[in-house]
């Protein structure tokens, strides 16, 4: 019996049992919603833990500090005295930027530079402000309300203005801002910590404004300057051309390069990195605990709905001896009974998983309402669904009911057809 | 041609056995109506199911077109049937839920005849019965009658050599029987298939050309061969 008229008979015979077929399918659709939403809120979660780790880092820059030789070893405290290394020598200097650059997928080690501005301002005429200057040293993604930056650095003599000054500054909107010019003035500064009447003035042009985003862990309104002018400014406020003792040093990463590698190479070289991918790992990891114990509770559901599927194969072989005996009796073969019972077990199962995936797309509809209530940003969906994923859980779904309906099948395969027939 | 040698069936376990077909032979030419004729219990039924291959005997061969089909895999015995032989039972067993057309399909769906060709058999073999106009009725619409008739034409879809009937007209009345009956002759004479009826009916019997007596297992007598 060719596989297409097992199919079309498998089928008709299910139509003609609607309200068996109906329940039996539900069962597994609850299994199926639940998988569902549960890889679809982990998909949401994931994203968004990408888009958190975008605008609060960056992925491919590591964080270096020397390793504090007060530590010698890890079981205890050191005794003072011992150690005759004071905190200078923990400093980093150029040989240590030279050992980074060393290590593979390093393509530039920055050091980070503060500078003190004492007034900022539009120009003649204009007021003048006070607030701080962020030196940007990474590539740290910056959400943007108008302007452009490449691959999230600023140029040299580029500005980067908080959205909140705008108003302040006497612009209408943030367009307006662009190309318009920034003084900033920064005063020498001497050894005694004091400042000097010398001072100098910088001018910016405005390249970007930016401004705060839910997903943004770290937001602090600033003018942010890029890093070659921040150390030229500090060269100036501090007199120190040569300076070579550094507390941090950031390495730039390629792109591309296997981060934990490359924090292991830097660390084998005795410092102490951090990377972002802690924290990025930390919170996956959360996520994914979560989506799979969801995807475990619809795992229950499933496999309580196999049961169904077992039992009502049996009655429905129960009842159709007489018309197994009848085809046996035609000449089907044994392979083919069994084949019938089993693709009905298979539409059942194409049944509750096409229903329950499809009653999970629905519910994603209710994504703006989720995001409202969780207080994400708009565009933002806690829910992200993926065809391939749905398509391959239909598939599951039907596999499993296949393998639901192997024995019942098996039983009205092994049916006498003399037995089947008879009539008392 | 239908020969049957020395078959034997029993049941039970030792020292409790019993044989339901105590050694029966004989030799049917292709085309001929036989009736099997016995009391419940005469064997008869356990005679037909191993003369189609539905059972095995104990003992002895049955030689269909000098096929034995004691030699023959189950697999082959199912193809066998589904091209050579069908059945008609007292019961009917017509699928109630399923419409006429897909009724009379289900013998050319397990031959695996071609799609294409299905259409025309089963028009024709509706027509043959004079049900063409149910044929998109569900089966369960129909009278006793009616359902038998759709039996037939199950039967004859597939266009057996080899027509089997038990009790054929035993669930219904003899107007509607006598239809049937006449059906089914006609049918077997006009196109040469062999017609096997089991039966307990003297009326239906001596219809047929051939009449087999069983009696415990046993003949009794033939009459009509020669």
């Amino acid at each position: 019996m060719k596989t297409y008229d097992i199919l079309r008979r498998a089928r008709r015979s299910l139509a003609q049992a609607k309200v068996r077929t109906v329940l039996t399918s539900l069962a597994i659709a609850v299994g199926a919603f639940t998988v569902t939403l549960a890889l679809a809120a982990g998909e949401g979660g994931r994203q968004y833990t990408e888009e958190m780790m975008k605008t609060s880092g960056d992925a491919y820059s590591l964080t270096i500090y020397s390793k504090t030789a007060e530590v010698v070893d890890n079981s205890g405290l050191s005794e003072y005295g011992v150690i005759k290394e004071s905190a200078q020598t923990n400093a980093l200097n150029e040989t240590d930027i030279e050992k980074i650059k060393s290590v593979d997928g390093v393509v530039n080690v920055a050091t980070v530079y503060s500078v003190e501005p004492s007034y900022i301002t539009r120009g003649e005429g204009f007021k003048k402000y006070v607030a701080p200057v962020n030196v940007k040293v990474d590539r740290t993604e910056m959400k943007l309300a108008a302007g452009s930056l490449e691959d999230n650095k600023i140029p040299l003599g580029g500005l980067v203005i908080s959205e909140d000054y705008l108003s302040s500054l006497g612009f209408e909107n943030a367009e307006s801002a662009i190309g318009q010019s920034i003084t900033i003035n920064f005063p020498k500064i001497t050894t005694d910590k004091s400042t000097s009447n010398e001072s100098i003035d910088k001018i910016f042009k405005i390249v970007a404004v930016d401004h705060k985003t839910d997903a943004t862990m770290y937001y602090q309104p600033a003018f942010s300057i890029s890093n070659e002018d921040g150390k030229d400014i500090y060269s100036y406020q501090t007199g120190d051309e040569k300076n070579d003792k550094y507390y941090v040093l950031f390495a730039e990463l390629k792109d591309g390069t296997n981060i934990k590698v490359a924090q292991k190479a830097i660390a084998d070289k005795n410092y102490e990195v951090y990377s972002l991918q802690d924290t990025r790992e930390t919170l996956l990891q959360m996520v994914n605990i979560a989506q799979w114990g969801m995807v475990a509770f619809g795992s229950l559901a499933i496999l309580a709905s196999i049961f169904g599927i077992i039992n009502t194969q049996y009655i429905s072989v129960l009842e159709r001896t007489q018309q197994i005996g009848l085809m046996k009796a035609l000449g089907s073969r044994k392979r083919y009974i069994a084949r019938l019972f089993r693709y009905e077990a298979a539409w059942v199962g194409f049944l509750g998983g096409m229903a329950g995936t499809i009653l999970a797309l629905i519910a994603g509809f209710a994504n703006p309402l989720i995001s409202e209530m969780l207080d994400l940003e708009s565009g933002v969906n806690l829910l992200v669904f993926n065809p391939l994923t749905s398509v391959s859980l239909i598939i599951i779904m039907i596999v499993i009911a296949i393998s639901a309906g192997y024995f019942p099948s098996r039983k009205a395969a092994k049916l006498n057809p003399i037995e089947a027939l008879r009539t008392e | 041609m239908i020969e049957v040698k020395n078959l034997v069936k029993t049941y039970g376990t030792k020292g409790n056995l019993f044989n339901a077909v105590d050694g029966v032979s004989f030799v049917i030419p292709s085309g001929t109506s036989v009736a099997i004729l016995g009391k419940s219990g005469s064997g008869k039924s356990t005679l037909m199911h191993i003369m189609s291959g539905l059972d095995k005997p104990t003992s002895g061969e049955v030689l269909i077109d000098g096929k034995n089909l004691m030699l023959l895999k189950q697999k082959d015995i199912d193809i066998f049937r589904s091209n050579k032989m069908s059945f008609i039972f007292q019961s009917f067993f017509v699928q109630a839920k399923e419409s006429c057309y897909d009724n009379v399909s289900l013998p050319l769906e397990i031959a695996n005849v071609a799609m294409s060709r299905r259409r025309a058999k089963i028009e024709s073999a509706l027509a043959a019965v004079d049900l063409s106009d149910k044929i998109k009725a569900r089966a369960k619409e129909l009278s006793g009658g009616q359902k038998q008739r759709l039996a037939v034409a199950r039967a004859i879809v597939n266009s057996p050599q080899i027509l089997f009937a038990d009790e054929p007209t035993g669930n219904l009345d003899s107007v509607t029987g006598g239809m049937v009956e006449d059906l089914l002759f006609g049918y077997s004479k006009k196109n040469k298939v062999t017609l096997i009826i089991v039966t307990h009916d003297f009326d239906l019997a001596t219809r047929c050309e051939v009449q087999i007596h069983l009696k415990d297992g046993k003949i009794d007598s033939i009459n009509g061969l020669k």
